[in-house]
């Protein structure tokens, strides 16, 4: 197992996330709650996105955006979501100018929603948004890995 | 540009002109023309004509300067793509093209060509086969392969996908025409381009440039399909697109209803590493998990301290789910990988876990 892949950095960081998440939470004996459920549920989806973000760092586009996302997401809002929304309106008009002169017939329609897929993707061209896309696949796959085994494991009785 | 139908020469002559041209033109802009002028006597030759031409500046050069040609000769072995090259090499040798190539160069400072030109034409008399002829541009698509003066990696790759449309795309001149004379402005601004357009095809920088987009696009395009299970069958850029993006999509699903099924889970968990990296996901795929209805367990951890076993050791705390009404079965995105992975510098996280759950209790 190589110590310093991408599945080992994510898997540290996140069960060091998941270990956070369970010491901050004071443990009911009974059943918990729907709503409790669904707090720790959005913990640990946002804590499995950073850690994955945080082990790819800054190399790739989508790691930056979600990375950035995770930051502003609802304290400071208004301010970051209109900083960004400008920033991205920018890069996306630079982006089509060049990148979708002439049109090509069933990239753009596709392109469109592979761009919201992907976060950070609004503002690329077809060639690096296919990039990132890989990249990013790749990640998820290793995220789902990890989650499934740490699920398996947990469940165990 | 009047057409001197020559008739064809020996064959020493011939692969002379041929250099000399070669060696006049550094550019792309000039092959169409020439083409044009060749491809009248000989049409059957042009192919092969091009393809000379398509040896780069500097070794064309070379080839004028250098007397041994043995040299090239011994250079590496043909390119699989040579299957153009077959046709025969007879170009009809013609005195007066070789003084209209060095006309040619239209180049504001070039005049070094054409003296280049004019002081080496006695030299390549000393290439005296055909056969000569044939190794020099065999070994050119793979000079061609590593060659890059000034062009970008695009170009490169299109110079081997342009020999093989080249095979496809014969006749209408027209168009190299119209691209000539196109591409005679462009050299003036640059004349760094060593571009090689494909016959038949307009030599635009434009074009060009949106060519080698769209090669690398193409290539992306392929990598997304060997990852995306299924997506090799599938032809056409947009059902593929589509594919892609319903991977993703189910992919990103699939992380929230992992992390939801984490979260109701594990209030309490002894995070073993080495049970993370094995092979647990077997039992996941066996059992059918109908509401997800676990047994409520009295509040006991029992910490296991000894990193190395299995976690059949290991009591997990579990409280009673609530039932999610949703049947939920592990399917088919679970891999289970039954290797034994040692995870080497676990040493330092696991026991920081260990610790975190003692000062939990």
């Amino acid at each position: 197992m190589n110590p310093s892949s991408l599945k080992s950095r994510f898997t540290t960081r996140f069960l060091r996330a998941l270990t956070k998440i369970n010491a901050h939470k004071p443990i009911s004996s009974s059943s918990p709650g729907p709503g409790e459920i669904f707090q720790r549920y959005r913990r640990i989806k946002v804590a499995a996105d950073k850690s994955m973000a945080y082990s790819v760092r800054s190399r790739r586009t989508w790691s930056r955006a979600t990375l950035w996302r995770l930051r502003t997401r609802s304290p400071r809002s208004r301010l970051a979501t209109h900083a960004r929304r400008s920033w991205v309106k920018t890069r996306s008009t630079r982006a089509a100018s060049h990148g979708k002169e002439k049109k090509e017939d069933g990239g753009t329609v596709e392109a469109e929603e592979l761009r919201e897929l992907v976060p950070g993707g609004e503002a690329m061209d077809l060639c690096n948004l296919l990039d990132e896309t890989a990249h990013y696949i790749k990640c998820l796959t290793t995220q789902l890995d990890i989650l499934d085994r740490q699920e398996c494991t947990s469940r165990e009785l | 540009m009047e057409l001197n139908a020559g008739t064809a020469g020996t064959g020493s002559l011939k692969t002379a002109s041929e250099r000399d041209e070669v060696a006049a033109l550094e550019s792309l802009q000039f092959t169409d023309e020439i083409r044009r002028l060749m491809s009248a006597p000989a049409t059957d030759n042009a192919s092969s004509f091009t393809a000379l031409l398509e040896l780069p500046a500097p070794q064309a050069v070379q080839l004028i300067h250098s007397p041994d040609s043995a040299k090239l000769i011994a250079a590496p072995p043909p390119a699989p793509n040579v299957d153009d090259f077959k046709g025969s090499f007879n170009f009809p040798f013609n005195s007066g093209l070789i003084e209209r190539a060095t006309r040619f160069s239209l180049f504001a400072g070039d005049g070094n060509i054409n003296d280049n030109n004019k002081s080496n034409s006695p030299e390549p008399t000393s290439y005296n086969s055909s056969a000569n002829l044939q190794k020099p541009v065999k070994s050119e698509p793979t000079e061609t392969e590593s060659y890059q003066p000034l062009v970008s990696d695009p170009t490169v790759e299109n110079r081997s996908t342009k020999r093989k449309d080249r095979e496809k795309v014969k006749g209408s001149t027209k168009k190299s025409k119209t691209g000539a004379k196109d591409s005679s402005d462009d050299a003036q601004k640059l004349p760094y381009v060593h571009v090689r357009a494909r016959r038949g095809q307009a030599t635009d920088s434009h074009s060009l440039a949106e060519r080698a987009r769209r090669e690398k696009i193409n290539a992306r395009m392929k990598l997304l399909q060997e990852l995306v299970p299924g997506c090799s069958k599938i032809s056409g850029t947009a059902l593929v697109l589509d594919e892609i993006i319903n991977h993703v999509q189910s992919l990103q699903r699939q992380v929230e209803f992992l992390s939801m099924r984490l979260a109701a889970v594990n209030p309490r968990i002894d995070f073993n590493l080495d049970s993370v990296f094995t092979a647990e996901s077997g039992s996941l795929m066996d059992s059918n998990f109908s509401g997800m209805v676990m047994p409520m367990m009295l509040p006991e951890v029992q910490l296991n301290g000894n990193r190395q076993q299995y976690p059949q050791q290991l009591h997990f705390d579990a409280f009673q789910q609530p039932v999610w009404g949703t049947e939920e079965v592990c399917n088919n995105y679970i891999t289970p990988e039954n290797s034994l992975l040692s995870y080497d510098s676990s040493g330092n996280s696991a026991s920081l876990h260990s610790n975190q759950l003692k000062m939990e209790l």
